[in-house]
């Protein structure tokens, strides 16, 4: 079901946190509310489920105004942080209650209990309780309880971020494999980039509470819309250089590189060069010293201090043994540079 | 707005119980202080009554000797009322020749009217007995009649002719439920007892204070140092006199210390005699009184500093003893700073308490002995509700409340700063 | 911990200042069924004469024990349960819903659980004569449920505070309404504090002397509280073991649901009553 925010607005108080925001997620489609905190995403996800009142806008559910219809009657399925499970009843009363709210049959509620653990492999623990449930299985419950009552939306707020490493990586596809086989219409809130860009069909990148870019994940790395953007995603981050856009771009201290094709700007600006377009493959240019190594297996994390005292950062498969202090001389991946203007605007 | 009509229902039976039993008492300990209520004025509205042993105290309050006389020397006159009694003890007949013949006619003395009884046509009264008692059915004097509203009253007051410049006077003498008045509070001031009842109480506040608070430290930090189930033992030992009812518990400090208790009987085989060690005298009493009050508040405290001292990191703890700090040089600066919050909290809710609270004392000395342990709090209460006497004195026993609940608002008041009362009002998160 | 550094003189120090309670606990005991010759300490003959109270009537007039022992139970359970009732709803209001002026309630609720009722006696006994509740059982109770309340409500609310927020926005996306998260999800949450709160009402409404001695003085609503008073007061011979016997009789319930339930009685009673 398609889902549709327009011109939403929420104040807590005399201050606005989101100021007339739209948002459409198509039907089956994984979205991440993606952005620092602070940023508002969880208050879109509060307002989208009912339990914030928006002060302007309107929210609609498959064409349907639901701006005012109240929690408990919107057709939203939520998985909480802390998976917000009821202690005091075991994993099969805690799927159930959704049904057993809706004066459903015993029966009726025992086979889609049934159906819904099988969905999220837990059929053997119906019995126990939450408490006796590691993390990866408590986040299944909170999962089969959201969507036991197959809500028109999903949402998901930071679901793994109280989960081990391991864990995560599991139940992130765990996560997008059960959106996927349910064909819901799923928004994921969180804070890591790579959750969202590894789960999620489209990122809504918030900041201040405003949608600054909103595309695939892969639109959104290669082709970001501002500075922030650009520095938000990708692991290792993106290094930011000022230079000065002339003939050629200018780094001081005898720096310079080619310009990429179709940059007209020139003056100061700030270009942006990710670690996989920095290295020895793309021949020489920029001169420096390794700063810093940080082995991560089967590549290296470096950084290379230029002339000009700016860090460029390097990300090169294991090989020649590199050393803090060495002088190297690598090249960039001219076509690859992102140039900002220096308010951080892509150029 | 479902959950706001669900928070007023949730909430309305509680605001009732205050409502009924919290502000209602405070407005009315106001309203009572400024009364002269007591249990012969009821404290429901009074009637209107003029009694013959009040007319000689009349001429001293300003009326005139004429109203005087005129309420004593009553007359009689020949009503429906009268007749209506007439018939039913003396037949109709005679009734019914009376209203012919006299009705509306006034008589001053009653010689008058039994010679008109005598010397009716059809069927005399022949008895001289008979004819006073007919005489007396129309009596209308307004002497030992009880009138349910002023209105009443003076109306009567106006048929009896009495002069209207008298009224007011003889409303006010006549009034027998309570009036406003702000005599309380003069004798409150006039009176040298209330500046006892406050230095007793500023005693009694101070010492049990200064032993629940120092005996409280001493418990906690004493067991602390204990093994568990030795700590475990003291602590029961003194915690129960807080579970104890309050009646029980002072039985045993009766059994202590009276004359055919535990210290006289003890002390006797050294050759002392028995006596009364609760109430021999007053520098006994304080001692009891405080002990009695002070067993009680020192578990207190022993539960709240002893959690206090149990959130202190135990590494701290060892890393003092691997200093080679001595104990007291542990308890002084490691121990005691920690306990500064429980003990600012367990002052000054205590004080609060102490100030109003007199169970414990009119269960073990009754105040005495000769009102030497009696407090503030408990003159309010024997003055208002334990009077010997007969007549309980709600409104002054009000006056002594008022000067208690206005100190209790102001306390409490200033103890709502103590909390965090923004995080406490901290908005809901389910806006609906 | 700390077995560097010696206790005995610890045990002694608390030895000697416990000694007066210690002392009083055990002739308490003993002194409840011996019948000790006047001005000594030794028990005598062991018997159950002091307990002649329980079948046989004291003196004329003095109901007996077990109208008193019927009234402290009702007393004391009624006001559990109005506590235990009004306190779960009030404080669940102020702890999670939005209610106009609820600032202003918090606020009252500080300010009420600090203020010193007792002071509020004399109105209280007028106000009970007003509405014809005097000398009645119903009217103390009215008037110790109340006057109970604020602590209730306190401690009622301090257990909802610890609810996680997101078990209520769980159940509001499920489906339930906010009475049906309370009753449901949150309730069940709190049963231990309610527990806890029910056991100290109890404790305090079968402790109570002051409120039925002045609001029910009459012998048919006397509690045990003012019975075992009014039997000190009118008896001129002192007769002790009489009078701590029925003391037995009336702290039994007491200590039994103290040794029951010790831990969680320490817990609450060290979170903020009054003194």
């Amino acid at each position: 079901m398609e889902l549709k925010l327009e011109k939403f607005t929420k104040r807590f108080g005399t201050t606005t946190v989101i100021d007339s925001m739209d948002l459409t997620v198509n039907s089956g489609e994984m979205m991440a509310l993606l952005g620092p905190s602070g940023c508002g995403k969880s208050t879109t996800l509060f307002a989208i489920c009912g339990i914030h009142r928006m002060n302007g806008g309107r929210l609609l559910f498959g064409g349907q105004d639901v701006t005012t219809v109240p929690a408990q009657r919107r057709s939203v399925g939520v998985v909480f942080q802390n998976y917000a499970l009821y202690p005091h009843m075991t994993v099969r009363e805690n799927i159930g209650f959704p049904l057993k709210v809706q004066r459903k049959a015993k029966a009726e509620i025992a086979s889609e209990v049934g159906q819904m653990a099988e969905l999220v492999q837990i059929s053997n623990l119906l019995d126990r309780r939450p408490a006796q449930l590691s993390g990866g299985q408590q986040q299944r419950v909170a999962l089969a309880r959201a969507m036991v009552r197959k809500p028109d939306v999903l949402l998901l707020d930071e679901p793994l971020a109280n989960l081990d490493a391991k864990l995560r990586l599991e139940m992130r596809s765990e996560i997008r494999r059960i959106q996927k086989e349910t064909g819901i219409t799923a928004i994921l809130v969180t804070h890591d980039q790579v959750e969202a860009m590894s789960m999620c069909d489209r990122i809504a990148l918030m900041r201040d509470g405003k949608i600054v870019q909103l595309d695939t994940p892969e639109g959104m790395y290669r082709n970001p819309k501002t500075q922030f953007v650009a520095g938000f995603l990708g692991n290792p981050p993106i290094s930011f250089l000022s230079v000065t856009a002339g003939d050629t771009l200018s780094l001081g201290e005898g720096l310079t590189l080619a310009r990429p094709q179709g940059l007209e700007a020139s003056g100061d600006i700030v270009i942006g060069i990710r670690p996989e377009h920095f290295g020895p493959q793309y021949g020489t240019g920029l001169e420096g010293v390794i700063s810093f190594v940080e082995p991560q297996g089967r590549e290296e994390l470096v950084d290379v201090r230029l002339a000009n005292g700016q860090e460029v950062r390097a990300i090169l498969p294991v090989g020649d043994p590199l050393k803090t202090g060495q002088h190297v001389n690598w090249g960039v991946a001219t076509d690859r540079i992102l140039a900002f203007s220096q308010d951080g605007a892509r150029l | 707005m479902s959950s706001r009509w669900l928070g007023v229902g949730f909430l309305a039976p509680a605001l009732v119980a205050v409502l009924f039993f919290f502000l209602l008492p405070v407005v009315m300990t106001v309203m009572f202080s400024f009364t002269n209520m007591t249990t012969a004025t009821g404290i429901t509205g009074g009637e209107y009554l003029l009694s013959k042993s009040r007319l000689r105290q009349l001429e001293a309050e300003g009326v005139s000797e004429e109203t005087v006389e005129r309420l004593e020397s009553a007359g009689y006159q020949i009503t429906e009322q009268g007749l209506a009694a007439l018939a039913e003890e003396f037949g109709e007949d005679r009734a019914d020749e009376l209203r012919e013949d006299y009705m509306g006619e006034s008589f001053t003395a009653r010689r008058d009217l039994e010679r008109v009884l005598r010397n009716l046509n059809d069927d005399p009264i022949r008895r001289t007995r008979d004819r006073k008692a007919a005489a007396d059915l129309f009596a209308v004097t307004i002497l030992d009649e009880r009138f349910p509203t002023e209105p009443a009253f003076r109306d009567a007051l106006t048929e009896s002719g009495i002069d209207p410049a008298d009224h007011d006077a003889l409303v006010k003498t006549a009034y027998t439920g309570w009036t406003w008045t702000t005599d309380n509070f003069k004798l409150l001031f006039e009176l040298p007892a209330t500046l006892r009842y406050a230095m007793n109480t500023a005693i009694y506040v101070v010492f049990t204070l200064a032993f629940n608070v120092g005996f409280g430290l001493f418990l906690a930090i004493s067991t602390f140092y204990l093994p568990q189930h030795l700590a475990n033992t003291f602590r029961t030992i003194w915690f129960l006199p807080r579970i104890l009812p309050p009646v029980m518990y002072v039985l045993m400090w009766k059994w202590f210390t009276w004359d055919t208790g535990f210290i006289s009987t003890v002390l006797s085989v050294f050759g002392v005699t028995p006596i009364n060690w609760m109430t021999e005298s007053a520098l006994n009493a304080w001692t009891v009184v405080v002990l009695i009050n002070g067993f009680v508040g020192a578990s207190l405290g022993m539960i709240l500093f002893s959690s206090a001292i149990k959130a202190i990191p135990l590494s701290m703890l060892y890393a003092s003893e691997v200093d080679g700090a001595y104990r007291w040089d542990q308890i002084r600066y490691i121990i005691l700073p920690q306990l500064r919050w429980p003990v600012l909290f367990m002052t000054s809710y205590q004080t609060l308490s102490l100030l109003t609270s007199f169970e414990y004392i009119l269960l073990s000395t009754e105040g005495g002995p000769g009102g030497s342990t009696t407090t503030w709090a408990l003159a309010a209460y024997t003055t208002a509700l334990r009077n010997y006497g007969g007549n309980l004195e709600y409104g002054f026993g009000a006056a002594y409340a008022l000067v208690l609940v206005i100190i209790g608002i102001i306390l409490s008041v200033l103890y709502l700063r103590f909390f965090n009362f923004k995080e406490l009002v901290a908005k809901p998160r389910i806006e609906q | 911990m700390t077995g560097n550094l010696r206790i005995w003189p610890i045990v002694l120090l608390l030895g000697i200042v416990s000694a007066p309670l210690i002392i009083m606990y055990v002739f308490q005991v003993i002194e409840s069924v011996a019948q000790p010759q006047p001005g000594t300490l030794m028990p005598g003959e062991i018997n159950l004469h002091n307990w002649r109270f329980l079948w046989q009537e004291l003196d004329r007039g003095r109901p007996s024990i077990w109208t008193a022992t019927f009234n402290t139970f009702i007393f004391a359970t009624t006001i559990a349960l109005a506590v235990c009732a009004l306190s779960s709803t009030a404080g669940y209001a102020l702890s999670r819903l939005n209610l106009p002026g609820r600032p202003y309630f918090l606020g009252g609720l500080i300010i009420l659980h600090a203020f010193p009722t007792i002071t509020l006696i004399i109105a209280i006994f007028i106000v009970l004569q007003y509405l014809g509740l005097f000398d009645t059982l119903l009217g103390v109770i009215l008037v110790k449920a109340a006057l109970e309340l604020p602590f209730g409500i306190w401690i009622m609310k301090g257990f909802y505070d610890t609810v996680p927020w997101e078990i209520e926005m769980a159940g509001v996306q499920d489906g339930a309404s906010r009475f049906r998260v309370w009753w449901e999800l949150v309730l069940p949450q709190v049963k231990p504090g309610l527990a806890a709160l029910g056991i100290i009402s109890f404790l305090q409404g079968w402790s109570e002397f002051v409120l039925p001695l002045v609001l029910a003085p009459g012998s048919e609503t006397q509690v045990l509280a003012t019975y075992m008073y009014s039997v000190i007061q009118d008896d001129a011979k002192l007769d002790f073991g009489l009078f701590k016997a029925i003391g037995m009789f009336y702290s039994l319930p007491v200590i039994l649901v103290y040794l029951i339930f010790q831990k969680q009685l320490m817990n609450i009673y060290g979170g903020g009553t009054k003194g």
